[in-house]
């Protein structure tokens, strides 16, 4: 199963970590041991079919597609609302969050998949302007993109195609973020008073999704509804990308269908810990939480939780999931973008609040009215992320918060059940 | 009657304070000195909440219906 696609290296972080390994998968990733070059694609599939406007609609609605970069909001909503004159469609394949690589390994490993999704869109939406967010601390995956896009003028690609570089920080993916950056001006968030598809890109109506939302595009206007759904389940068709212990040891990228188990992609060892699960603006779940749990939006909703953009991250062996969410809590408030009232002053607030907490010097009614104040007051969701894992820390430990909090926490004890 | 969002602009919001005494009635100051926003604007307090959008030092308040 997880054979390892040695024709397609993954794009590496500049400076980063362990490099993850991508598995080949049944729908998007699948041939990547191919390579990423289009006649290769090609071979393979045949030419993508670029469906109307209102088939493309029908499509993604009959299959319940939802955007991939987190919010999982309906994507035939967000295409029909975009659908009106001088549409502008933007790929972000960005990708911010420390724990995710899923879009740097699909746009470095099945370029042409995602870019057959743009295509598609971009087809269907009546525009030839599609613009291909990358960050800039994948070298490499620009590379990969550029050979990729040249690829297609070659063979007769009519589209406007552009390439910008995000900047490498949390917040850059966030959607006002990338239009500024597609703007020329400085790629930070800023208060947004109608959403993208209405007025984006230079007050144009702007279908802006996550990298891999493209490439479920590519495989569906492929495969139609029908062959979509030979993977999933009834209530959720088709597949997901998941990033493993993303941020740590032996990170992965998989593909894998809704519905699979997640011991199938975590070890007895890593079920039986805590698992944040949603990224660094995610949920904790306790090991009892995650038996039976399945990769599933249904299953993950049930246990309080939201898959996010597929970052699953065990914790590590004798780690403290306080003292752990203390150091994520530290890192995201050096992360805002330093702008915001609330944010600026209330994620340091937060971060020293659950420091002192775990030292046993602290309180949790401390920690919660920060909680309260940073919610909904920023031009992102940045602290609403950082409240969320701060929230959850409280929610699913909270003896191991009381004992933090009075000073008895036998240090290296862990978390079980 | 319809009901208005009292909505900050959170990088513009340089924490001045004049909407909160403009308008205490839905305005309060967190311990940094920003807004809060208690409650949707609607009724009498319309008319304040516009004097208060249009007093903010760098036009970070503005009023919307909900879509
Ligand atoms: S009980 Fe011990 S191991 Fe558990 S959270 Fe507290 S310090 Fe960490
Ligand atoms: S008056 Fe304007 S700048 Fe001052 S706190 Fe209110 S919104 Fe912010």
């Amino acid at each position: 199963m997880t054979a390892v696609a040695t024709a397609c290296p993954p794009a590496v972080r500049q400076g980063g970590g362990p490099v993850p390994v991508v598995s080949e998968g049944p729908a998007l990733l699948a041939g990547i041991a191919q390579g990423p070059g289009l006649a290769a694609h090609l071979n393979r599939l045949g030419p993508a079919p670029r469906p109307s406007l209102g088939a493309l609609v029908d499509m993604a609605r009959d299959v319940d597609l939802r955007g991939r970069g987190g919010a999982g909001f309906p994507f035939a909503t967000k295409l029909s609302a975009a659908a009106r004159r001088r549409a502008v469609v933007v790929v972000n394949a960005s990708e911010g969050e420390p724990g995710s690589h899923k879009d740097a390994a699909l746009i470095s490993c099945a370029p042409h998949v995602v870019l057959d999704g743009a295509a598609a869109v971009a087809r269907a939406l009546r525009t030839q302007e599609v613009h291909i967010v990358v960050s800039s601390e994948h070298p490499s995956l620009r590379r990969v993109v550029e050979k990729a896009l040249r690829e297609r003028v070659t063979a007769g690609e009519c589209l406007d195609l552009r390439l910008h570089d995000a900047a490498p920080r949390f917040v850059a993916g966030q959607a006002q973020a990338v239009l500024q950056l597609l703007a020329g001006r400085e790629n930070l968030p800023v208060t947004a008073w109608q959403p993208e598809a209405v007025s984006g890109h230079r007050g144009r109506p702007t279908l802006l999704s996550n990298a891999e939302t493209f490439a479920q595009i590519g495989h569906l206007v492929r495969v139609g509804s029908a062959g979509y759904a030979a993977h999933g389940t009834a209530g959720e068709p088709g597949t997901t990308l998941v990033t493993l212990r993303g941020d740590g040891w032996a990170p992965e990228v998989r593909e894998v269908a809704h519905g699979t188990p997640l011991a199938d992609l975590l070890d007895e060892a890593e079920t039986s810990r805590p698992l944040l699960l949603g990224g660094y603006h995610g949920t904790w779940l306790r090991p009892a939480q995650l038996r039976g749990m399945t990769v599933s939006r249904s299953a993950i909703a049930a246990a309080g939780a939201t898959l996010g953009a597929g970052v699953m991250l065990p914790l590590a062996q004798g780690r403290c999931p306080l003292v752990r969410t203390a150091e994520l809590v530290e890192y995201l408030a050096g992360q805002s973008a330093r702008r915001c009232g609330p944010c600026l002053n209330g994620l340091p607030a937060m971060a020293e609040a659950v420091r002192a907490l775990v030292h046993g010097e602290g309180s949790v009614r401390r920690v919660e009215e920060l909680c309260g104040l940073v919610v909904r007051r920023g031009a992102c969701a940045h602290p609403d992320g950082t409240a969320r894992l701060v929230a959850s820390m409280m929610q699913r430990f909270p003896a191991e918060v009381q004992a933090h909090s009075v000073g008895t926490c036998r240090r290296g004890r862990e978390v079980s059940g | 009657m319809s009901e208005h969002q009292l909505r900050v602009d959170w990088p513009a919001c340089k924490g001045h304070g004049l909407c909160a005494e403009l308008l205490p009635e839905v305005i309060s100051l967190d311990e940094w000195g920003y807004p809060i926003v208690h409650e949707p604007v609607k009724g009498e307090v319309l008319a304040m909440a516009r004097r208060a959008v249009k007093a903010c030092p760098t036009l970070a308040l503005r009023l919307t219906l909900p879509a």
